[in-house]
């Protein structure tokens, strides 16, 4: 068993990276890459060369290519001790024709050494010429060099399978960098509420330097309590959806307003605020160029979210999806045995009714319609996220419910009257047994084990949300997340989510198929016992 | 009893010696049975089927027949009282009031001051159209595919794994992909939802053809040397016509859902369709008094599908030979 699910996990490994292959193919390569401006204030804002650069600046930060600057090559020289300051100024100066008439001798030198190297590594070399209007340069008009290129798919895919996880380590911050010393500590009294090292306050805690997060492992008094920052997922950075978060993290992170407490800072200052310590993650030089960071701070992990007052999208989503699950089963599978048990009877006609219309009538129509009869009956038709009345969940978990409920009615009855005509059922009244007993002991056993194989399915699922619900209700859930990005072409997070919905998928069938040969001894998967 | 005096007849009159004859000895006597006219009297037999027969030619009538009547005008029609200011957002009463009564105000104006009733019309002759097409590309190739897939073990082996990677991506992201890339029109549309649109029907197909295709007549038909398409054609197909109807039957109103669905998200066409309607009038709903131009676009769009639904299932009830006895 354990070998077969091994395997099936390594199989849905390879179809998982596949979606992703077949997602970024369609993302990068069919979509019209100077959309993304369409929406893009400050493109509208940038002239002449400098829009040129923003844009190219802009399609590295969405992963259409790779942009080099000459400004950033030769910075780079200076870096490694090859250029004096001098040199630098001299030869950073492009001079303002494009024909490099104008350059002095040191920059006409190193911009054909920048032209010769990233030529010969395939990148496309393309100079600007100053934009001038009576003899002075125009806003943005400056002269400008540059070279890029395209990312393959390859080198797309390795990016972003090999950044998929990440490992927090003690080397997170570059070596040269003085940080005393690097290393992991563990204690039992978190600093956090132990502000004064005085009130031995129990709550154990990983704290890291050198790692990206100061805090690896703690405890807090939000759910599931105990926290870890020691492996990140990154499904893909976001640019317009969540500018600079990760979709993993867009999905997560809590939301609403502000919700201040007593802070403790590690300088010892004491007031009231909504940053999230835990969090703290390290910013190079942050201490030293923020003064406000002086006042708080001690180290440079000065980078803290902010405690807010509402559930994450996955949250909300995951609450109203697993409530509304719940229902189904508890709903959905005793009415569909009924109808099989009272074929043709009243509540068989009535059900088949309501499994008709909600198969046939289009979903956003009936659930403006539950909208409706909610709003009729006083119950609240949008949601609030800091104001939270637990009425508001009611609709959008009824909407959510309602044709899952009429599949699994369907599924139900349908399976047990396939099962009556079986020939077991026909012994077990030959030899006397009463009907009801027959339906009981073993049809209903029998015909719940197609329905058990989707119970992880939809439990995982539930976490995805739902689109048109989310929508009609104004619910902050997680189920827009892919629309909102393909509206507003984030390539990044449309990869992410997709990518996000292929392993749960891929999940929810290898642990469907192992839940079902649990509770049915005749399934299995070693071909030893076939 | 004797029958020469019964009848006051000779034996030789009464009875004519038959020859005997092998050829028709062999024939088997039995009712004479024809598939589609049991299927059609099994499905008329049901007086419900009458009234959605019925009410379907309306439907189909008001959708392809009456914009045309009309002369129905897209590029026209939706503007004309654009600049009459008091023959927007009208309920039916008010319309009828403010324009005096004829048939397409029944339904109060829209936004623009259309005729809600015209533009529904139009609208379903185009959602309609769009989901018959989809159905017909996407079950043709998917029966077609999907036999092919059931039958052969080693298309099998290739398409699963086809079959988890594409299954595996959102439908709506290709749709949106694909919209973006053409423009939001009719036939992008239909290119959108029928290019992985077929491969649910191919999957269902497959898994019933692999059901039927190891059951022992087949076997014996294979050992007999019965070509394959011959089994596929007269063992196989006739247990799947009442499912594909089934299918099918369902597939229709789930493209107009579709259509209605991804107009509500912003990717809809940019034809009059009813999606777009109720799009259009989704911000008119909370505002009192505006609801109609919501509503009965919502209502016209249900009461097609539902009428397609329930001819669809009933005739794929009766397409199914043992309903026939």
């Amino acid at each position: 068993m354990t070998k077969y699910v091994l395997k099936r996990l390594l199989h849905g490994a390879v179809s998982i990276i596949l979606v992703v292959t077949t997602v970024m193919l369609l993302v990068y390569g069919l979509m019209d890459r100077t959309k993304i401006f369409v929406a893009d204030g400050n493109y509208n804002k940038q002239a002449n060369n400098n829009r040129v650069t923003y844009r190219y600046r802009r399609w590295e930060d969405f992963g259409y290519l790779d942009y080099v600057p000459y400004a950033d090559y030769i910075n780079e020289l200076a870096r490694s001790g090859e250029l004096d300051e001098e040199t630098r100024t001299e030869a950073v100066t492009l001079g303002r024709a494009d024909d490099g008439s104008q350059d002095s001798e040191t920059a006409a030198r190193y911009i054909k050494e920048f032209t010769d190297t990233y030529t010969a590594r395939g990148y496309t070399v393309t100079r600007l010429k100053a934009v001038v209007i009576r003899n002075k340069l125009a806003d943005g008009g400056q002269p400008a060099l540059f070279a890029y290129k395209d990312n393959s798919l390859l080198k797309r895919l390795w990016d972003y399978f090999s950044g998929l996880l990440f490992i927090d380590n003690i080397h997170y911050v570059p070596d040269d960098v003085d940080i005393g010393e690097r290393g992991l500590t563990f204690t039992l009294y978190d600093p956090l509420y132990n502000p004064t090292g005085t009130e031995k306050k129990l709550s154990p805690a990983i704290i890291g330097n050198g790692t990206q997060h100061k805090y690896l492992l703690y405890f807090d008094d939000k759910f599931p309590y105990l926290h870890q920052n020691l492996l990140t997922i990154h499904l893909g950075t976001s640019f317009s959806v969540t500018q600079g978060v990760d979709v993993f993290q867009t999905m997560t992170q809590s939301q609403g307003s502000w919700t201040q407490s007593m802070v403790h800072y590690p300088t010892g200052t004491s007031t009231m605020s909504a940053d999230n310590l835990h969090s703290a993650t390290y910013v190079q030089g942050s201490l030293a160029s923020n003064p406000l960071n002086a006042g708080k701070f001690v180290d440079d992990y000065t980078n803290v979210s902010a405690n807010r007052v509402s559930m994450s999208r996955m949250g909300f989503s995951f609450l109203i999806g697993i409530i509304s699950t719940v229902f189904v089963y508890i709903l959905g599978l005793p009415l569909g045995v009924l109808m099989a048990r009272y074929k043709e009877g009243l509540l068989d006609k009535i059900g088949t009714v309501y499994i008709m219309f909600i198969s046939a009538v289009p979903s956003l129509a009936y659930i403006f319609m539950f909208k409706g009869l909610g709003r009729a009956i006083g119950l609240p038709v949008t949601f609030d996220m800091d104001n939270t009345v637990k009425l508001m969940y009611v609709l959008p978990i009824v909407s959510l419910m309602l044709p899952s409920v009429a599949s699994m009615m369907k599924w139900m009855r349908r399976y047990m009257i396939d099962q009556m005509n079986s020939d077991y059922v026909k012994f077990a009244r030959s030899t006397g047994m009463s009907e009801t007993g027959i339906f009981f002991k073993h049809v209903m056993k029998i015909s719940a084990i197609p329905i058990v194989q989707g119970i992880p399915g939809s439990l995982l699922f539930a976490m995805t949300g739902a689109l048109i619900t989310e929508r009609v209700y104004l619910v902050p859930g997680a189920g827009g997340l892919l629309i909102d990005a393909i509206n507003q072409y984030d390539n990044a997070v449309i990869v992410g989510v997709a990518m996000f919905y292929a392993i749960l998928s891929v999940l929810s069938l290898i642990l469907g198929d192992v839940l079902m040969a649990t509770v049915d001894p005749r399934i299995s998967f070693t071909s030893k016992d076939r | 009893m004797d029958y020469t005096e019964k009848y006051g007849l000779s034996y030789e009159e009464l009875f004519a010696p038959v020859d005997h004859n092998d050829l028709e000895s062999e024939k088997i006597t039995a009712p004479r049975y024809s598939y589609w006219k049991s299927v059609f009297r099994v499905f008329f037999r049901n007086k419900v089927n009458i009234i959605v027969l019925t009410l379907l030619a309306v439907l189909v009538a008001f959708a392809y027949i009456y914009p045309s009547v009309i002369g129905y005008d897209a590029q026209v029609d939706p503007f004309v009282n654009i600049n009459d200011t008091g023959a927007l957002h009208l309920s039916p009463d008010k319309a009828i009031n403010h324009f005096g009564f004829a048939l397409k105000w029944i339904f109060g104006t829209g936004g623009t001051g259309a005729s809600t009733f015209n533009s529904i019309w139009y609208g379903s002759r185009i959602s309609i159209s769009l989901a018959i097409i989809c159905a017909a590309i996407n079950m043709t190739i998917g029966i077609l595919l999907g036999a092919i897939w059931g039958f052969s073990r080693k298309v099998d082996m290739v398409m699963n794994e086809v079959y988890n990677v594409l299954g595996n991506i959102p439908s709506t992201l290709i749709t949106a992909v694909l919209v973006m890339i053409f423009s939001p029109s009719f036939w992008t549309l239909v290119f959108a939802l029928t290019i992985l649109g077929w491969m649910g029907m191919a999957y269902y197909i497959r898994t019933r053809v692999i059901i039927i295709r190891d059951h022992e007549y087949n076997l014996a038909s294979r050992c007999l040397g019965t070509n394959i398409f011959k089994i596929a054609i007269k063992n196989i197909l006739p247990f799947m016509t009442s499912v594909i109807v089934l299918e099918i039957a369902a597939a229709i109103p789930g493209y107009i859902s579709s259509e209605v669905f991804l107009s509500y998200i912003g990717l809809g066409m940019s034809d009059i369709s009813l999606g777009r309607l109720i799009y259009e009038a989704q911000n008119a709903m909370v505002t009192p008094g505006w609801g109609w131009e919501f509503w009965t676009p919502v209502a016209v769009a249900s009461v097609i599908t539902i009428v397609l639904y329930v001819t669809g299932q009933n005739l794929g009830d009766a397409a199914d030979p043992r309903t026939h006895m």
